[in-house]
């Protein structure tokens, strides 16, 4: 029966998309419905196989050999994954109904648009539930590239000069990542002799250079989740994609770097080297780094999303750190997972829920206004961990480091998540000055108000281990709490200050614009070496073909030599003969 | 029982269907037709019959002596079976395709013939039991594919052809030399001995690397290394089958599955480590490697870009050859197959874009996708496999020679492997690109550059089921990889004989 289940959730989503293929043949673009029920299906299957209960597949006919499994980590990642997709699925059938209308009555760029998005959403998901379940290395690596190359049809949906951008930088950091991603894996497998990511994590405890291996598997999964210096591509691609599309990239896709790193990098092994040891500290500030940087970069951007964005890169930057205490405290890490789990799940719900808040406040709902604005502070509220499953996460993980006597670690997270509130209110206050009303669709608002309750009531429905979440005490409700108002104070007497000062909004997407001028010298490079060499090339052949004709020439003074000797055979005879005659006589004498 | 008949009708088959298309007059069109099917039916016959005799544990051998010691040799080992195959299967392919692409054009019949002939001398140098008989079947192959090169007989085809001769013929001399030189220092040449040429290492050291470096020299002309590999590019005038066929099984798979036969069967591989040969070819396989991917970039012609990305595949195979350890090996010969599939998916899909659309410049493929979605599918399959990505048959290949790299210590083969699929990605995603995300005339922007209705279909049929059908083996080959027969099963089957012995 479940893996009845695992085939239907492969192949339901491909079958959608089959299906969407069919479709586009048969059906008229007048009467053509791209989001239609069996579309919104797409992650239905997989949503029930994360509650299907744990097990375990091998195949050994699938590429290297298969190794599937629903685990204890797997199952949680799954559902919340699952769950966003179904979400984000009604949310972009509300987006997109009015794009569909323009594709039925004629226009064909919309008409393209939409049939690229519809097909290739549900080969995203099957990429991104393919990984999850993976525990080889192949359907690992698979699953991995399958998301995030469909995914850049989710990015470049809008197809202006903003989203080719940030579709640029998202693929060029993509590839960039999937190659750091396999030099790193084939390291390790190679050393290991290993077709699994358990061999791999074994491989990178104990091997000499570990630390690389791990390093480079850090770094190309890194790109997926935003480490500092890799982020780029986040507030780049988040403006300029849809919201649905936001939502998953920021909530589920994002994710998977992360669930990545969990299942390569030997986190809370017993015996740490010197190196690992490092590596993890080297990651914990680069976390920090990311959290706290990109909070005060992303609180002068204008638009809600690119902020969003930030706040991202920043959260990441906290479950950075977490990942990075596996490493540099293994004691730690078995008490932490589940906070990092469920941390994981509740921030790709409520980020979920944030961007497709930005959707609504565009196309603002016929209700009063205060209730909209109050369902949109939501989220916001729970992701800064004042309240709703933001405060129960914040505290599982919080009570993991505490119990390990890690408080300076809970001092900084604490700070970042001032932070978090700076760039939430932030960016409500900028949907507040960009609102517009026009009304959302049924599925607009009825999508995002379910990833909403979702969002709250995270620990309720994510399958986690028994006894593994637990409300926080009474007295620590404070300390979860304050960040928050110092943080909408901040940002208040931020505005009152600077309200006299002029300051630009700088740009989106930071250090990309240092990458870009020196990606580009690089290419030229490239490209001028090339020619150099087909120069190079072309100068050798001129030489060859001249020596060739040089030697021919000389062969052809050659047969003129005989020309002339034939020319003078008698005379040559006669001297020849002579000359033998004298030889004879001088002989004789 | 010894099937002495087996090989050889495997050959007689496609060089009397050489000989009857010759006689036959020029306009029986339909008679050709099913001769040439026939014959690529029944070779694919022999060689499944062939390739249950080997995994029965019994090699066909065909053998005549010709004078003293020498000996015309045809025996069907584990190593040739698997280029038999792989040559019978994509000739079947190709023959479709060409006929297809053909249609209407003059001067078929000698087409055909030479087709014929050029795939016989593909099967004799996959049968060959030692290096003589490689050697005729060997130098057959260049001069059956002189003509087909010049096929459309312009003033470039004639240039490129007698460019293609003169690196050929000279390589041949090259290896003549090397082989006369080997027989009269060891009087050993055959494929099927044991011990290799490991009792010679004591007295003739540096004779014996000299007479290696004679005979991957001469190999290496076709299997198009640099800086061997200038006729390749020029090649590309040859009408799109010949192209398919030259760089997916023919000439240049010849000249690395000669390398494979030197080391592997006639050196031995512990020689050829002992001799150190094996890391110069390494580095000279990596140089080609990174060389052909940057001239790919440069490149703004499907098919120049396409042949490029061929000199840098190819030298794939020799780079897992010369990682001593079985990952690799199983590697090169695994990649011998996949790029075969691969390659000769990407030629025919260019070939179905000239003649259907007048596409030759990258530039004009923008929204072909949506003009002719099965080609372009098949491009993408074949694409996609070349940067070895998952699941396609490229990503198996450079995951095991990835692991050979590692197992043989040597590190930095890892970063070029990753340098290149990153340059292939730079050279194949724009491609893609334009395929599927730009709008272009069929979207109703501008035209095609020379728009043709061949079919019903998107294309002529005969022209797109080949394309299809090597795109679906293609992503079989990777998808599927632990079923028995597949593409890295048989490969490992011949690496574990090989590191057995």
């Amino acid at each position: 029966m479940i893996t009845l289940l695992l085939v239907s959730a492969l192949c339901w989503p491909l079958c959608v998309m089959l299906l969407g293929v069919w479709q586009a043949y048969r059906t008229p673009a007048v009467q053509r419905r791209y989001f239609s029920w069996w579309w919104l299906s797409a992650a239905w299957p997989a949503l029930l196989l994360a509650y299907a209960g744990e097990s375990q597949w091998i195949i050994d006919a699938w590429m290297l050999g298969g190794q599937w499994s629903l685990n204890a980590l797997s199952r949680p990642w799954l559902a919340f994954t699952a769950l966003l997709w179904s979400f984000a699925a009604f949310h972009a059938r509300g987006y997109f109904a009015k794009e569909q209308a323009k594709a039925q009555t004629g226009d064909h760029a919309a008409e393209r648009r939409l049939l690229r998005l519809a097909l290739l959403w549900p080969l995203t998901f099957v990429g991104n539930v393919l990984l999850i379940i993976a525990q080889d290395i192949a359907s690992f690596y698979l699953g991995f590239a399958v998301m995030t190359f469909a995914a850049y049809a989710l990015v470049i949906h809008n197809g202006t000069p903003e989203a080719k951008l940030g579709a640029k930088a998202y693929l060029i950091l993509a590839v960039i990542g999937e190659n750091l991603i396999l030099g790193g894996l084939l390291w390790a497998a190679g050393s290991a002799e290993t077709l699994l990511l358990e061999g791999v994590r074994e491989e990178i405890a104990t091997a000499e250079y570990g630390a690389l291996m791990a390093g480079l598997l850090w770094l190309g999964l890194g790109i997926k989740a935003g480490v500092i210096g890799l982020h780029v591509w986040l507030p780049l691609a988040h403006p300029a994609a849809p919201a649905p599309a936001s939502a998953v990239l920021s909530g589920a896709m994002i994710k998977a770097g992360l669930l990545g790193w969990i299942y390569v990098l030997p986190l809370g092994e017993p015996a740490m080297s010197e190196a690992l040891v490092r590596l993890g500290e080297i990651i914990l500030i680069a976390g920090l780094a990311a959290a706290f940087g990109a909070a005060l970069y992303g609180v002068w951007q204008r638009h809600p999303k690119a902020i969003l964005a930030y706040s991202s890169i920043s959260q990441m930057g906290m479950l950075t750190a977490m990942i990075a205490m596996g490493l540099a405290a293994p004691d730690v890490w078995p008490l932490l997972l589940p906070g990092v789990v469920l941390f994981a799940a509740h921030h790709a719900l409520a980020k979920g829920a944030l961007f497709m808040g930005t959707s609504i406040s565009e196309h603002l709902p016929r209700w009063p206004l205060a209730v909209v604005w109050i369902l949109l502070a939501l989220p916001a509220l729970s992701l800064t961990g004042a309240f709703g499953a933001g405060l129960i996460s914040k505290w599982t993980v919080k009570s993991a480091l505490y119990e390990m006597h890690h408080e300076q670690l809970i001092t900084l997270l604490t700070w970042a998540a001032i932070g978090t509130s700076a760039l939430v209110s932030v960016s409500l206050w900028r949907q507040w000055q960009q609102r517009s009303a026009g009304g959302s669709h049924p599925g607009q608002w009825g999508a995002w108000l379910a990833t909403l309750v979702a969002a709250l009531m995270t620990p309720v429905w994510l399958p986690l281990p028994e006894a593994s979440v637990a409300i926080p005490p009474l007295k620590e409700w404070v300390s979860l709490m304050w960040p928050l108002p110092a943080g909408v104070l901040m940002i208040g007497f931020g505005l009152l200050l600077t309200r006299r000062l002029r300051i630009g909004t700088p740009p989106a997407g930071d250090l990309w614009w240092l990458y870009a001028p020196l990606g580009y010298t690089v290419v030229n490079a490239l490209r001028l070496s090339g020619a150099w060499l087909k120069n190079a090339k072309s100068t050798s052949v001129d030489i060859t073909l001249l020596i060739e004709k040089q030697v021919m020439r000389r062969l052809t003074q050659l047969t003129g030599m005989e020309g002339w000797m034939r020319h003078h055979t008698s005379g040559l005879m006669m001297a020849l003969a002579i000359t033998l005659a004298l030889l004879l006589i001088w002989e004789g004498a | 029982m010894n099937a002495a008949w087996l090989p050889l009708t495997a050959i007689a088959a496609s060089l009397l269907a050489a000989v009857i298309i010759f006689s036959l007059p020029e306009e029986s069109r339909r008679l050709r037709t099913s001769i040439n099917l026939l014959a690529a039916v029944i070779k694919i016959t022999l060689v499944t019959l062939m390739i249950q005799r080997v995994v029965a544990g019994d090699e066909a051998i065909f053998s005549f002596q010709i004078v003293g010691n020498i000996d015309f040799v045809l025996r069907a080992d584990a190593l040739g079976v698997m280029f038999a195959g792989l040559s019978s299967l994509l000739w079947l392919c190709t023959t479709v395709y060409a006929i297809g692409y053909l249609e209407g054009t003059a001067n078929r019949k000698r087409f055909f013939g030479f087709f014929s002939l050029c795939v016989a001398s593909t099967l004799g140098i996959a049968l060959a039991g030692n290096l003589f008989t490689f050697l005729i079947f060997y130098e057959m192959l260049t001069l059956s594919t002189y003509p087909l090169v010049v096929h459309s007989g312009t003033d470039k085809a004639l240039n490129a052809g007698r460019i293609y001769l003169r690196y050929t013929l000279t390589a041949g001399v090259v290896l003549l030399f090397g082989v006369v030189l080997l027989y009269s220092v060891t009087g050993e040449h055959s494929f099927a001995s044991e011990r290799g040429l490991g009792d010679y290492l004591g007295d003739h050291r540096t004779l014996l690397t000299f007479i290696f470096a004679l005979l991957v020299g001469g190999f290496a002309v076709k299997a198009a290394m640099v800086p061997l590999h200038g006729w390749l590019p020029r090649a590309m005038v040859a009408p799109a089958p010949v192209s398919a066929l030259l760089h997916a099984v023919a000439v240049v798979k010849a000249g690395a599955f000669g390398i494979l036969r030197v080391i592997y069967d006639l050196y031995g591989i512990e020689l050829s480590v002992e001799l150190g040969v094996t890391t110069a070819l390494a580095v000279a396989a990596c140089i080609t490697i990174i060389y052909g991917s940057v001239r790919a970039i440069a490149q703004h012609e499907l098919k120049p870009r396409l042949a490029f990305s061929t000199i840098s595949q190819v030298s794939y195979i020799v780079l897992g050859v010369s990682l001593f350890g079985p990952f690799g090996t199983i590697g090169a010969l695994a990649h011998l197959l996949h790029q075969g599939l691969m390659k000769v998916t990407l030629f025919f899909c260019a070939g179905i874009y000239a003649e259907e659309l007048g596409i030759h410049r990258i530039d004009e493929m923008d929204g072909a996708g949506k003009r002719m979605p099965l080609t372009s599918l098949a491009f993408t399959v074949g694409a996609l496999g070349m940067i070895g990505l998952p699941p396609f048959a490229g990503f198996i290949t450079k995951w095991y020679l990835g692991i050979g790299a590692i197992q043989a210590e040597m590190y930095w083969v890892i970063a070029v492997l990753v340098a290149s699929s990153a340059l292939n990605a730079a050279y194949f995603l724009p491609i893609v690109y334009r395929l599927w995300f730009r709008v272009g005339p069929a979207h109703g922007h501008g035209s095609w550059p020379n728009e043709q209705r061949l079919g019903r279909l998107e294309t002529h049929g005969w022209l797109l089921w080949p394309a299809v059908f090597t795109a679906v083996i293609s992503l079989a080959a990777g998808l599927l990889a632990g079923l028995p027969f597949s593409p890295l099963d048989w490969a490992t089957r011949v690496a574990v004989g090989e590191y057995l012995q």
